[in-house]
């Protein structure tokens, strides 16, 4: 009967010897296993919620699919194929010979290795070992002749030009790792053929390459087959057992590791990022024990097969992350810690560079294309936000992200002035605040604040309107809805901002949908904010147009005949999987596509998203969005490159122009195509270009202005709303009165201020103490009007941040109590309850009690009215150092200080750039004098001293901060009125002045600076 | 008890030309005020300043001998307070300075006196005294009044008034106030200058300045390349140099250097902050380039371009290329 000898020409002290090896091989296996999965479970738990059960099945059907190695690299794809299911029914193969051998035979005598199925069974093996063999040879023939560029360790995009000894170590593994399985196999088929050669089995077609192999060997002498045989037996098989040894120790891991982080990964990465844990010792990531065991494990799946260093757009660009050598660095830190405690050595700056972690866009390119389900940008995110908690942020982002905490838009501009954009329109737009609509219109920054995006969110606005769509918008109560703050890392900010949008939601008239046209906020309103409240199912812009283009209710009238490119976006296609809304549309107004190389999930990212709109670009390298209009532009002939994301817009038209393809194509929105097609509010014809003419300069030039504002000049019928002209000053009259009327007289007498009596004692002084005075101030937007009496301007016309200059006191208190490792630091502000927000802020950044003091009418106090109740704060709290801002940034007086200093009879000094203290005794004071020039003083403390901006560079504080501030004491001091009513001067009234206005150049950019060309040649002479 | 005080700084031996453009001012306060006009001047050798501020206007100049060659505030506040008890004027005239900001508030609690801050104008209403200044980022004018005040404190912008020329015929009298209570808790240490640097906003006639609008440190050289390409200095705002994109000798402004010989300036991404339009608004030909139609900057420059400054720069770049 058809079988073969498992321990061929092994007495019992070999089996048994084997069988010890065996064991002790298993165990170290195990105990390799063991140590790894200890170590993820020294990672913190998943912070976003699993369903194992259905992962382990979607990592069960993807594994058998090979769907996600198949992906834009078919060979390695097919080869892993070969290899993996070739493996598998070795080791399937290894299992039934177990089964029957070690289990049935032995404990029931039950046998079935043998005949028919011994002959299928040794034919499977066979085709299975040459699937592995074929496979390996192809990976080997792949690294080795004609390797691609992903595989190439040496990270090109930092210039490095030697591979770095760790990457060395991953050539070997590499080759370590392919070259055992080709041989494990080999060694095998030639025991296979020593066996035929010695004892020409019958059955030599069931098993074809033993049969193969024996006529090979049959020439060979009988006692050297004989030998080879029995060593070849022996080496094969402590080749296999070396094999499973060391598999958790090397690549070979990813066998296990990647079945572990598919099944663990969140269908939602990215597209829903964890909350912050409330509970945690540090926010986000800072060290690997701040990592949960999906990311540890997710270090370990990794095979450097390069596809998300292939596709990451940050990469390409020239920045220095790749998302692979991110995960292979972390997976270097995350080896040291095998078999201990997790190290509590921080990653930043360390292991991985801040500005790697900056340059990612979040674009999803790397986790969407990985095989192995690592989430990177997930894990970028969470260190990000370590780094805003610790202020190492890009000074621009910092000010973004102060505008939005402020004003709730990161253009910096005024709430007031979110629906501005819609004055222009013919017809006015519901608020959605007072009348109900069907949808909810969430407009975001870029498309409320960008002007050409503004033009774009009228055309959309047009082409609802004349499709009968009924829309609402939330005005100023709209906030940005945090997408990019989220991704920034600023979690508390987001959180503010999802649950203040919310809020005003749920305030809101009744809605049906959402609608947006911006990809980011689309993201997250569909996959973020369900976790903070109830929200209405939202809806792409493109995806209502193709609606209401395929249900009849906007009728194609013009089809465009143009040859189009369409750019997906990031968040709309790639993350929320939506592609065919803006493709259907293109089809309907009779565009012919041609899609770009990388399209649908393969986008490539304009580079804007994750915040890095808010970071400026760093020298030496690419845009993104250049790189995208550059691959656009080898498609040849064609017209409009078309975006339905406002972000896209602005960053393609500015690529187009910079990459230098003005005269080539032109870059619009989808919905201004479709505006022209339905010919929205019946546009005269000739107003526009004919784009689908062989485009010439000029007519680019018409092009791009037809398309945006001359679209939008010819459909605004009604005329525009003009701005409310600033309100007139009330006639009263400077100059002087009567002639015979002679000025009042007061009898002349210097009565000394002091401080304001106030019912307010500090609590005792455990050390030193430093007193910051800080000012709410009012910052006025272009529109703004007086108050009834002429004498003020009304509270909502301001957006009030904290005083610049106080914010630089307030830091260099910190700073002189930080590196002194002892004091406390007070704030005090003289402000109304709105005020104790930006108290607030003060203490999020560090500051330790805050004062407020207040009482009705003192809102035109002037810097002596406010010294005074300064003062009588200052008596109570006895601090050993004053620190003040030079000036406040809405009235700037510059007076305070001084007046301050006076009332408490402090020595003092203004405008400081820095000072030296070491907490008792003299300060050294530098001032800034007029010209830059430096007066070092010395003063004897207790002591006043204002700082100048600039002396220092004051910190950020995160929403969360601000939030635990809230813990923090705040002594409200109400003022009697007798003590409220000093003033050293009264307003009569305030006016706008009129100023001398400059003549304005207007034009395209060229044309302007070619009249400022002219005009520094007429005035500088021709050596300009 | 009538007339105005001026209140004169010099720094290392300089009068300031603000205490000048002071005698301006109070020409203006005295035609209702009525006079006489004193002007004080402090320092060891207070009396060298004496010829240089006896111009038309000024029928006095009181001179106070301190021993400190150096500015002291406390010293300037006793001074003053002593001149202001013998003198007692209706209104005390200081620059609004890096000197006189750090005394003139703490004259005025000890006066209990009215008081205002940087004002750039100064009239009369029914009530008395009425001045302007300027407030919530130079959007709005502020008019203030003093009522009940005996006498008021001022502090004057420069480059506001004009300073009258010529000599006058003041009489020069000594003042002596004892200053000696004072010593011990400030002590001058010294001056040490900006550093020194290759270029020179004073003397440049053609400068090309940015100003915050250029968002980021690394746009800077992009900017100096095309200043180069175009001849022109370059020049900044406080916060460029604050943030130390570039070196305090580019600084334009109050903190900075005048630009006292420009004849043409070109304001890229510059706002026009007071204390930066010190040192330019003089300027015959401003061309101002911003996104916010609106900036102050606008209502100085001869020129406006409501546009992204990089776009402009592009342009201008590409223009500059071409004859």
């Amino acid at each position: 009967m058809e079988t073969r000898a498992l321990f061929w020409g092994l007495e019992s002290f070999g089996v048994v010897a084997f069988y010890l090896i065996g064991f002790a091989a298993i165990g170290a296996f195990i105990w390799g296993v063991a140590r790894a999965v200890g170590k993820y479970r020294r990672g913190r738990s998943s912070p976003v919620p699993l369903d194992l059960k259905a992962g382990f099945l979607r990592m069960m059907l993807d594994v058998a699919s090979h769907r996600t190695l198949r992906r834009r690299d078919r060979v390695a794809g097919a080869a892993h194929a070969l290899v993996f299911f070739g493996f598998a029914l070795l080791f399937l193969g290894t299992a039934i010979i177990t089964l029957e051998y070690d289990i049935l035979h032995p404990l029931w005598g039950v046998t079935f290795w043998k005949g028919m199925f011994f002959k299928v069974f040794s034919l499977t093996v066979d085709l299975a070992g040459l699937a592995v063999l074929a496979g390996t040879a192809l990976l080997m023939l792949r690294r080795g002749t004609y390797p691609p560029e992903k595989l190439d360790y040496r990270r090109g995009y930092q210039n490095e030009a030697e591979l770095r000894p760790a990457a060395r170590r991953w050539q070997v593994e590499d080759w370590v790792f392919l070259c055992a399985i080709f041989f494990i196999i080999l060694s095998g088929f030639v025991q296979e053929g020593l066996r035929h050669a010695m004892e020409s089995p019958s059955w030599t077609y069931w098993e074809p390459v033993g049969a193969f192999l024996g006529k090979v060997f049959a020439e060979m002498d009988a006692r050297d087959l004989h030998w080879i045989r029995a060593f070849n037996w022996w080496l094969h098989g402590l080749a296999a057992l070396a094999f499973i040894v060391a598999l958790p120790w090397y690549k070979a891991k990813h066998i296990f590791a990647a079945m572990g982080s598919l099944a663990a990964r969140d269908p939602l990465a990215l597209r829903r990022l964890p909350r912050a844990e409330a509970g945690a010792e540090t926010v986000g990531v800072g060290k690997l024990a701040d990592f949960s065991w999906k990311d540890l494990l997710d270090f370990d799946a990794c095979t450097k097969c390069g596809r998300c260093h292939e596709a990451c757009p940050a990469r390409m660009a020239g920045y220095p992350l790749s998302p692979r050598d991110f995960i292979l660095d972390l997976r270097l830190a995350s080896d040291q810690a095998q078999g201990g405690a997790l190290p509590e050595k921080t990653l930043i700056g360390e292991t991985i560079a801040a500005e790697t972690l900056w340059s990612c866009r979040t674009c999803g390119a790397c986790l969407e294309i990985c095989p192995v389900g690592v989430e990177h940008p997930v894990k970028i995110v969470k260190m990000r936000r370590q780094l805003v908690e610790t202020d190492r942020i890009d000074p621009l982002l910092k000010s973004t992200l102060g505008a939005i905490g402020t004003s709730g838009n990161s253009f910096g501009e005024p709430a007031k002035k979110r629906a501005n954009w819609t004055r222009e329109l013919e017809f006015t737009v519901k608020d959605i605040r007072r009348e109900a609509a069907d949808y909810l219109w969430f407009v975001g920054d870029q498309a409320s604040f960008d002007p050409r995006n503004q033009q774009v969110s009228r055309t959309v606005a047009r082409i609802f309107r004349a499709a009968g769509l009924d829309f609402g918008l939330l005005c100023e109560s709209e906030k940005t809805a945090g997408n990019d703050v989220r991704r920034v890392g600023e979690e508390g900010l987001f959180e503010a901002l999802a649950e203040h949008n919310l809020a005003e939601m749920q305030k809101a008239k009744t809605f049906r949908r959402i609608v947006t046209t911006d990809p980011h906020t689309f993201n997250t309103l569909v996959n973020e904010y369900p976790e903070f409240g109830a929200t209405a199912p939202v809806a792409h812009y493109t995806e209502v147009l193709c609606d209401l283009l395929e249900s009849g209710a906007l009728t194609v009238k013009k089809p465009l005949n143009l040859k189009v490119t369409f750019h997906d976006p990031c968040h709309l296609g790639r993350l929320n999987k939506r592609y065919d809304a803006p493709r259907r549309v293109l089809e309907r107004i009779g565009c012919t596509l041609i899609e770009m190389p990388r399209n649908r999930d393969n986008s490539f990212c304009c580079g804007a998203g994750g915040g890095r709109i808010w970071i400026p670009e760093s020298p030496g390298t690419q845009k993104p969005s250049e790189l995208r209009i550059r691959e656009a532009a080898t498609l040849g002939v064609f017209d409009v490159f078309v975006t339905c994301c406002p972000k896209d817009l602005t960053m393609f038209e500015d690529a187009r122009k910079t990459a230098g393809f003005e005269k080539d194509f032109v870059v619009a929105d989808i919905a201004e195509l479709v505006a022209q097609a339905i010919e929205l509010d019946a546009i005269a014809l000739a107003d526009l270009p004919n784009l689908t003419e062989k485009l010439t300069a000029a007519i680019a030039e018409r092009v791009a202005s037809a398309v945006a504002e001359r679209l939008e000049a010819s459909l605004a019928r009604l005329p525009t709303l003009a701005t409310a002209p600033p309100v007139p000053a009330p006639a009263v009259a400077l100059s002087a009165p009567a002639a015979a009327s002679p000025l009042p007289v007061t009898a002349w007498a210097a009565q000394p201020l002091a401080p304001a009596k106030l019912d307010y004692s500090a609590p005792a002084k455990e050390g030193l103490r430093l007193l910051v005075p800080v000012k709410q101030i009012g910052k006025l937007g272009d529109e703004f009007s007086f108050t009834a009496d002429g004498r003020g301007i009304p509270s909502e016309d301001f957006e009030y941040l904290l005083n610049e200059w106080d914010d630089t006191a307030l830091e260099q208190a910190l700073q002189i109590v930080e590196a002194l490792g002892a004091g406390e630091v007070v704030v005090v502000t003289v402000g109304a309850e709105d005020a104790e927000a930006t108290l607030r802020k003060a203490l999020a950044k560090g500051a330790h009690r805050g004062v407020r003091v207040w009482a009705e009418g003192l809102a035109d106090a002037d810097p002596l009215a406010v010294a005074r109740l300064l003062a009588g704060v200052a008596l109570a709290e006895q601090p050993d150092l004053i620190l003040a801002g030079a000036q406040s940034g809405d009235q700037a007086n510059a007076a305070t200080g001084t007046a301050l200093a006076q009332l408490l009879n402090l020595p003092h000094a203004v405008l400081a750039v820095g000072t030296d203290w070491q907490g008792a005794g003299v300060i050294g004071v530098t001032r800034e004098l007029e010209g830059g020039l430096l007066h070092r003083v010395e003063l004897e403390t207790p002591a006043l001293v204002t700082l100048q901006t600039g002396a220092n560079t004051p910190r950020y504080a995160t929403m969360r901060m601000i939030k635990l501030a809230k813990e923090k004491p705040v002594a409200v001091v109400a003022v009697a009125g007798e003590e409220a009513a000093f003033r050293a001067a009264s307003i009569r009234r305030l006016y706008v002045p009129e100023a001398a206005r400059a003549a304005m150049l207007e034009g395209g950019a060229d044309e302007v600076a070619a009249k400022v060309m002219a005009l520094i040649r007429e005035k500088m002479g021709e050596t300009a | 008890m009538s007339g105005i005080l001026i209140v004169a700084e010099h720094t290392r031996g300089v009068l300031a030309e603000a205490s000048l453009e002071l005698i301006g001012a109070a020409q203006v306060a005295r035609e209702k005020l009525g006079g006489p006009v004193k002007a004080l001047v402090v320092g060891e050798s207070a009396g060298d300043f004496a010829g240089a501020l006896n111009r038309p206007g000024v029928e006095e100049i009181l001179v106070a001998q301190s021993d400190n060659p150096h500015f002291d505030a406390a010293a300037m506040e006793e001074v003053i307070l002593t001149a202001a008890r013998v003198q007692q004027p209706a209104l005390i005239l200081i620059a609004h300075s890096a000197s006189g900001g750090s005394f003139a508030a703490a004259v005025a609690v000890r006066l209990g006196s009215g008081f205002a801050a940087d004002v750039t104008g100064i009239g009369f209403a029914e009530n008395g005294l009425a001045v302007t200044r300027a407030g919530f980022g130079n959007k709005v004018n502020v008019e203030l009044d003093f009522p009940g005040k005996a006498v008021v404190v001022l502090t004057v912008r420069g480059a506001t008034f004009k300073a009258p020329e010529g000599a006058g015929n003041a009489t020069i009298t000594p003042l002596s106030v004892p200053l000696e209570g004072l010593a011990g808790r400030y002590r001058h240490v010294g001056f040490e200058e900006a550093p020194a640097s290759d270029i020179d906003i004073g003397k440049a006639e053609f400068i090309l300045s940015i100003g915050r609008g250029i968002q980021d440190e690394k746009n800077v050289p992009r900017f100096a390349e095309l200043a180069k390409k175009l001849g022109a200095t370059l020049g900044c705002s406080r916060p460029v140099a604050d943030s130390g994109w570039l070196p305090k000798p580019h600084q334009v402004g109050l903190t900075g250097k005048v630009a006292g010989n420009c004849k043409f300036y070109l304001a890229l991404g510059i706002s026009g902050a007071v204390q930066h339009l010190h040192g330019m608004k003089h300027v015959e030909t401003i061309i101002a380039v911003n996104t916010d139609a609106n900036a102050p900057i606008f209502n100085v420059a001869a020129y406006g371009v409501p546009m992204d400054v990089f776009a402009f720069a592009d342009a201008l770049e590409r223009c500059a290329g071409t004859p």
